[in-house]
């Protein structure tokens, strides 16, 4: 039976890998996440009397976490944004507004009704992304719980049961008492036991058995987790059919559901009230004054003592002397500035790739999500269009906005197709899932990052292999992190090892802002 | 005309700025005027996101490109990457846009692009000859035969441009006759290398100007 292993050989495999302590081991894969620390309290010597000016290139987070906080110390700060908007990739679109697709530009038709809104960019808080939490309070910014994990939410694969939707409790419930068994059995061999105390040993099956809902035997034969077939109130509920194991190995969605919802992405996440662009609302509070828009740069001259930036605002061509300048302009974008960079500082430029994540949203009709019992969530889709992502507020009012695609690492397959062909993807995708789907939505949007105006691009990829970050990549980030002469610096989650999160964005900006504290510290000792 | 058009609203817009705290205006306007985002600061080109120089460049050959891509005729070919980038950018354009932008464009200043790769430029020599006969000795086109400058663009861009000729993800299409032409006359290019070489020749090009 060649291709095939039994269950017996699958385990000596196992074992062979390093046994039970290497399993033990992959189990703090989770280690991967950044160190958790509480938000810093930044410590930046206040000018008082001396004068200092500082030009922020962009009014994304970092941008603006720079001119919040020098703002506070005495900085002279001036933001130049080359759009419409600032916030970058903190995008939350509403009635009326423009996304500024180049080349297919459109205006979002939700109604306009405050929970009618859709987080085009940043979408989700973690718990423990401490700096952008503080900020968040400091700043009066209302948050709410996002649900993210939702186990009535759907799971849906045309290699899997004829493509036919099953709730994602149904999927993991199985997974886990298949898994939960296969574990159980083979802590019934006595050299499996070999490694464990007795007590151990007890516990470690006891922990087998609730992960998988076993029988005492260990033997799994379904579980009310998935909830029943009918009943169980007022009567005694029937259990469901057990999904056969060998089905569930079909789907490649599986280990992607399993893992949707650990880690950063794990609960209990957050989100601003209201649309996550509050979180810039609240910064422009304070610093809003210090915005020009649609202001472009053209040109950056860092000099002995300061930068010299050159934009165009209204057709016109201006000049803006600084003592130091922030740019979180992306990477790609600078390079085509005129510049006095040296070699090396372009050569990471250039090196650094832009992201090509794609979300599209529309409006529904009516919650017909509610009907189906799901209250928030992710649907987990094995095609293109990847998610169904319900909203977490708003509930039992008349009609929402759902995410109708999400394509991180691929987003370039709908970034090169039309507005109608990208829609069309997403209600066939839907579909499967909700079968009159199609009648039921509206008034879509898409947000291709790597087409946006005056961004080109989602979150920077600086490693280009799965095998991590070369010596080499290693000393271009180096490079773009450290400022030019002192006086300019590249910010953003764009100079971090952990692009895409809000949180990176705004401790890129305190990395950058503490090593000009030194600078100034030293200046004006 | 176009310049007021942008002028009026933006006006108009900072007077409602307070209203809504993060973006300056409800309702946002555009124009057609966006290429700086990709093409860099007047036009220079941007290697970053591979757009070439338009600074300098012939209003008559910007408009064909303009009105080729527009109309399908480039920027198709799924390998043609950052063509088919470009492609729906122009899809959307007026006539009236179009000319706007020659005029726009018209006014960046022409400065030769930096050399940035390490061919032979005498072995290049030989085969520029080929190339001269339309795009002349200097590089600097011919607009009766419909052939552009090359002397000062981005010679990433020429090389790109070249192995897409040959491989044929550009002027492969029925309709773009210059296309066709460029693409027969590339394929006598028989290597990356021949391509990197003629692509230094023509760095050596039209610096005078």
């Amino acid at each position: 039976m060649a291709g095939f292993v039994t269950r017996r050989e699958f385990l000596n495999l196992l074992g062979a890998a390093g046994g039970t302590s290497a399993a033990l081991r992959a189990g703090s894969a989770l280690g991967l996440l950044p160190v958790t620390k509480t938000a810093k309290a930044l410590d930046l010597f206040a000018l008082g009397t001396n004068s200092k000016k500082v030009a922020i290139l962009g009014g994304g987070l970092s941008g603006l976490t720079v001119a919040y906080e020098l703002g506070k110390r005495g900085y002279e700060c001036t933001i130049l944004e080359a759009s419409h908007r600032c916030g970058g990739r903190v995008f939350t679109v509403r009635n009326g507004d423009l996304i500024d697709e180049i080349g297919n530009r459109h205006y979002c038709e939700f109604d306009d009704d405050p929970h009618m809104y859709f987080n085009g960019g940043a979408a989700r808080i973690p718990s423990f992304h401490n700096n952008l939490l503080a900020y968040c309070k400091e700043l009066d910014v209302e948050l709410e719980v996002f649900v993210g994990e939702n186990n009535n939410a759907y799971f849906q694969d045309d290699a899997f049961l004829g493509g036919k939707p099953v709730r994602i409790k149904d999927y993991k419930t199985n997974v886990r008492g298949f898994l939960a068994e296969m574990l159980a059995k083979s802590m019934s061999e006595q050299e499996m036991n070999e490694p464990f105390t007795e007590l151990e040993a007890e516990n470690l099956l006891s922990i087998i058995r609730s992960f998988g809902d076993l029988r005492e035997d260990g033997v799994y034969t379904g579980s009310s987790r998935s909830g029943y077939k009918a009943e169980g109130y007022t009567a005694h509920g029937v259990q469901k059919d057990i999904i056969e194991f060998r089905d569930l190995l079909k789907s490649r969605l599986g280990g992607r559901t399993m893992s949707a919802s650990e880690g950063e992405q794990g609960p209990p996440l957050f989100q601003a009230k209201d649309g996550m662009d509050n979180i810039i609302a609240g910064f422009l509070r304070v610093v809003g004054q210090e915005v020009k828009y649609r202001a472009m740069v053209s040109a950056i001259n860092v000099t002995n003592n300061g930068v010299e930036i050159t934009y165009d605002q209204d057709g016109v061509r201006h000049s803006l002397n600084a003592d130091y300048c922030f740019s979180c302009i992306p990477t790609h974008l600078i390079t085509g500035l005129d510049h006095n960079f040296p070699a090396d500082y372009v050569k990471a430029m250039k090196y650094v790739r832009r992201g090509d994540a794609y979300k599209a949203a529309f409006q529904a009709k009516e919650r017909f999500w509610e009907k189906e019992d799901i209250y928030g969530g992710i649907t987990r889709m094995n095609n293109r269009s990847s998610s169904i992502w319900y909203p977490s507020g708003g509930i039992h009012k008349n009609k929402g906005v759902i995410l109708a695609a999400y394509n991180f690492q691929g987003g370039m397959y709908y970034t090169n197709m039309t507005q109608e062909e990208r829609i069309e993807s997403h209600i066939k995708d839907g579909e499967k899932v909700h079968s009159n789907y199609r009648s039921l939505v509206e008034k879509p949007v898409t947000i291709a990052w790597h087409r946006m105006n005056h961004m080109l691009g989602c979150a920077a990829r600086w490693n280009r292999s799965f095998s991590g970050w070369t010596a080499e990549e290693q000393l271009m980030f180096d490079t773009l992190q450290k400022p030019v002469n002192g006086r300019h610096y590249v910010i953003g989650d764009q100079i971090t090892v952990h692009a895409a999160w809000m949180e990176s964005a705004i401790q890129s900006a305190h990395w950058a802002m503490e090593d000009l504290d030194k600078r100034v510290r030293a200046e004006l000792a | 005309m176009n310049r007021m058009r942008l002028i009026i609203p933006l006006v108009f817009m900072f007077s409602l700025q307070s209203m809504k705290s993060n973006a300056a205006e409800e309702n946002e306007p555009y124009d057609d005027r966006y290429c700086t985002t990709c093409h860099g600061a007047d036009g220079r080109g941007n290697y970053g996101v591979q757009a070439p120089r338009l600074a300098g460049m012939e209003g008559w050959y910007l408009k064909r490109q303009l009105e080729s891509y527009r109309a399908g005729l480039r920027g198709v070919h799924p390998r043609d990457i950052e063509g088919v980038a470009m492609q729906p950018m122009a899809a959307k354009l007026t006539d009236e846009s179009i000319a706007d932008i020659i005029e726009w464009v018209g006014n960046w200043e022409y400065r030769p692009s930096e050399a940035t790769i390490g061919g032979d430029a005498m072995v290049g020599r030989q085969f520029y000859n080929a190339c001269a006969t339309c795009h002349g000795a200097e590089g600097e086109g011919n607009q009766g035969l419909g052939a552009p400058a090359l002397a000062g663009q981005n010679d990433w861009y020429l090389v790109t441009q070249l192995k897409n000729f040959v491989a044929g993800y550009r002027g492969n299409l029925p309709g773009d006759t210059y296309g066709q032409q460029m693409s027969i006359m590339a394929r006598t290019l028989a290597s990356e290398e021949d391509i990197v070489n003629v692509v230094s020749y023509i760095n050596t090009l039209g610096k005078g100007e």
